[in-house]
């Protein structure tokens, strides 16, 4: 997820602070249209909806705005006592009161403000912080460009996404994570792990190059880049092999990551199946995040789970790796066998960062959170630190990366990765909403 | 061609070591958001303070 600049190096710090702070507003600004434009617009279409519907339904007038928020004021104060007297549990949230000049504007003209019209309509669209930030950010590289000062800040953003889905970790139940990781992990093993060996082996039956085809392997069976490079050594993966296996790995992600959203939709599935979905079908913790957020909260919750397993899996692959080009090519040539300390090789490549999201996890087991709180960390929070990595992934979705995907890899690669996503799909549409939903 | 595909191996190897660290950092920036919601300090009001509100 961080190739590129190493975000623990404290003397890289200042190289990296101006795209850091750029990403910084660009989120802002992200956050802010789905604040005010999806969030408060689209709340103003439900109030001017709800105060047209007597004129349009039974031709009662519209009435004066003063009546009409002093309505809304007893409705809450109603509401509020309900609650003070315990007869309502949720505590009621003040009420969206329409401006004076809107109200008079749908007064007159009997027709929904264009703004709020506008909210509407981008929430139909899905188009949240996510889209805005993605879609904005490659737009921003391939046309102005990203300016070189900003460069390394902006790819130092994108695993900002990681403190996210460690504290997301504060809405789950162990119970959560056991039942849907464990319905999870059998889909990883089928799937991820599945992919990996038919690609190594298809390879070597079609005598494709070994760096390339175990590159090809351990990027689409497991977690795109990071698994890739934990892998390239191994197999001693030519530098061209590397970019075309990259370059296949984010093509192939960038298109699901634009697609899945909606064809989810059309397909009718329910979030958390979409999340188990694209937990596993899509190849890049960041990608894989993204189309999730974007489905959903719900999705989120699911998808935070199957990737989690997923990344869980790389030292595994690793393994395998070792096992298949370098233990079992030795053996058959009665050559040394090289000795292969497994622990040490899990120690290596386990993504620790998921240690965190199990600690929260159990944190919140415990009941160190109290509901707010888990509100603030699991929702507030978490879309900040999204929207900061969604603009470093956006800005660094450059075309020329994308066109470097090639050779053999692409052929193999993407065959193997659109077959995993429908196959996917089918599987956890029949296992159901229940199996992946997280209470 | 071997001396290249060495360099790239040892590239490949800093590459991963790296990402390492960067988890320890991630950790650290989660460990502090956590610390201050527990402490109080980010509240519920805290993420709607940032926007323009209609």
């Amino acid at each position: 997820m961080g190739v590129g600049v190493d975000l623990a190096d404290v003397k890289q710090w200042p190289k990296m602070l101006p795209g850091f702070l750029a990403c910084l507003i660009f989120a802002w600004i992200g956050l802010q249209w789905d604040f005010y434009i999806i969030g408060e617009m689209r709340k103003g279409y439900r109030e001017a909806t709800a105060i047209l519907k007597p004129y349009k339904e039974l031709g009662k007038p519209i009435k004066p705005y003063e009546e009409y928020v002093k309505d809304k004021e007893d409705a809450y104060k109603g509401a509020l006592t309900l609650y003070q007297l315990g007869i309502e549990k949720v505590k009621p949230s003040k009420p969206f009161v329409l401006k004076k000049a809107d109200y008079e504007t749908l007064a007159q003209t009997k027709e929904i403000p264009f703004k709020f019209a506008f909210g509407e309509r981008m929430n139909q669209f899905q188009f949240t912080y996510v889209a805005f930030l993605l879609l904005g950010g490659m737009l921003i590289r391939n046309t102005v460009g990203v300016p070189k000062i900003l460069q390394p800040g902006t790819v130092a953003a994108r695993p900002i996404i990681k403190p996210g889905i460690i504290i997301l970790g504060a809405y789950y139940m162990w119970s959560d994570v056991l039942r849907v990781g464990a319905v999870g992990l059998v889909l990883v093993v089928v799937f991820v792990v599945g992919v990996a060996v038919v690609i190594s082996i298809l390879g070597k039956r079609a005598k494709a190059d070994d760096g390339l085809m175990g590159l090809m392997g351990a990027g689409i069976g497991v977690c795109g880049v990071s698994a890739a490079v934990a892998v390239a050594p191994i197999v001693n993966a030519k530098p061209r092999d590397f970019f075309y296996a990259i370059g296949t790995l984010l093509l192939f992600g960038t298109l699901c990551l634009f697609t899945f959203p909606y064809i989810g939709r059309a397909i009718g599935m329910s979030e958390p199946v979409y999340g188990a979905w694209v937990g596993t079908a899509i190849l890049n913790t960041a990608q894989l995040v993204a189309a999730a957020t974007w489905y959903g909260h719900e999705a989120l919750l699911t998808a935070n789970v199957v990737n989690v397993v997923r990344i869980g899996f790389i030292p595994v692959i690793v393994l395998w790796a070792i096992y298949y080009y370098v233990v079992r090519p030795a053996k058959a040539e009665g050559g040394e066998v090289k000795k292969v300390n497994a622990m040490q090789v899990i120690k290596e490549k386990f993504p620790i960062f998921i240690l965190g999201f199990f600690i929260m996890v159990t944190l919140s087991e415990f009941g160190a959170f109290e509901a707010f709180q888990k509100d603030i960390l699991g929702r507030d929070l978490v879309r900040i630190f999204m929207a900061i990595g969604f603009a470093g992934v956006g800005l660094n979705i450059a075309f020329e990366d994308l066109k470097k995907a090639g050779g053999a890899a692409f052929g193999i690669g993407f065959g193997a990765a659109t077959v995993k996503a429908v196959l996917a799909a089918i599987v956890v549409m029949l296992i159901g909403t229940e199996a992946f939903r997280i209470k | 061609m071997a001396k290249i595909s060495k360099e790239f191996e040892e590239k490949a190897k800093t590459t991963f070591s790296a990402e390492r660290r960067e988890d320890y950092v991630v950790l650290v920036i989660a460990t502090i958001t956590v610390a201050l919601v527990l402490l109080g300090v980010i509240g519920s009001g805290f993420f709607s303070s940032l926007f323009i509100k209609y």
